[in-house]
């Protein structure tokens, strides 16, 4: 049984970055004093299709952290996750 | 009968040019004072504030998307917070522009009173230059028979200080008397049966006698125990 739950948790984080569709690296700030920071966010299907849709997407659920979204630097799959993993640190798939 | 008749204004009194000037002197001071609050509302607002510094780095970090890295990311932070540091600068200097503004509005009303108490002190001396003779005080004392103009005694015999009293009275009511009722007042009968003529030989006398004064004092001066001399400047004696 335990196994079980294990495998399915396994499954599940596996499979978490498979389902979705696109990745988004973007800048976003927070005011006084002035902090800012890159980061990855992981999008939804809906908001793949344009960087209209990933940046409302993205502001979304940025504010929700009280950060203020600057831009969308660009949409990539998975293929291009791990070469911005180590620039966007703590904010690689933080939000 | 016209006792409620004001004197005419048709001679002008030196002081018309003061209360012209005064209405000048508020109208100056009132635009000094608009423009220079205008201009100190301009400097404040023209002032950047700490956002400004923010701003540009903000922009700096979204315009350059190779700006990536967290340690190029801590810097751009630190940026923003000396920028944030030097807005406590610029709040002393608005301290500074605003006293400035102040002390540049004091010294520009006061100029400009100045100017205006100028150019009024010249219209009176004109004005007074061309009168002959402004009277600034007028004291009339009954007991010594004598009138105090300007500080110049003249004395007078005792029926024409009554005269003179009257008409004092008379001005300082704003009424204009007849012949007949400076008459009336003197001997205290009715306006109705004195003569005009005899009002009128009491201001002649009285013309004659301070007149006489007058012009032994301010225009035919004696010199004592040498003789007579015109107490005219010598330039302004014209003889054709």
């Amino acid at each position: 049984m335990r196994y079980a739950s294990l495998a399915l948790a396994l499954l599940l984080a596996a499979a978490l970055p498979a389902q979705a569709a696109c990745y988004a690296d973007y800048k976003a700030k927070r005011d006084n004093p002035l902090r800012l920071h890159y980061g990855i966010i992981e999008l939804p299907d809906s908001a793949c299709s344009s960087r209209a849709a990933a940046e409302e997407a993205a502001r979304e659920r940025l504010s929700r952290a009280d950060w203020q979204l600057l831009n969308v630097v660009g949409l990539f799959g998975e293929e291009g996750l791990e070469e911005r993993r180590e620039s966007a640190g703590d904010f690689f798939l933080r939000f | 009968m016209r006792k409620d008749e004001r004197v005419p204004e048709t001679s002008s009194f030196a002081s018309d040019a003061r209360i012209a000037g005064n209405r000048f002197v508020l109208i100056g001071i009132v635009a000094i004072v608009a423009i220079l609050a205008l201009t100190g509302a301009f400097l404040f607002l023209s002032l950047p504030d700490a956002g400004a510094f923010n701003a540009r780095v903000e922009r700096i970090f979204v315009e350059n998307d190779n700006l990536t890295s967290a340690a190029e990311i801590k810097l751009l932070e630190i940026l923003a917070q000396s920028g944030t540091a030097f807005s406590e600068v610029l709040a002393g200097y608005r301290v500074v522009i605003f006293v400035l503004m102040l002390l540049a509005t004091g010294l520009l009303v006061a100029s400009l009173v100045f100017l205006v108490t100028i150019v009024n002190q010249n219209r009176r001396m004109a004005e007074i230059e061309r009168k002959g003779i402004q009277v600034k005080s007028l004291a009339i004392d009954r007991e010594q028979n004598a009138v105090l103009l300007n500080d110049m005694e003249f004395k007078l015999t005792a029926a024409a200080i009554e005269t003179i009293a009257v008409l004092a009275e008379a001005r300082m009511d704003d009424d204009v008397l007849t012949g007949a009722e400076i008459e009336a007042v003197i001997s205290g009968r009715n306006a109705a049966d004195c003569d005009e003529a005899a009002g009128a030989t009491r201001i002649k006398r009285l013309r004659d006698a301070l007149g006489n004064q007058m012009v032994a004092e301010l225009l035919i001066r004696t010199v004592q125990r040498r003789g007579y001399m015109l107490s005219v400047d010598k330039n302004a004696i014209r003889m054709t």
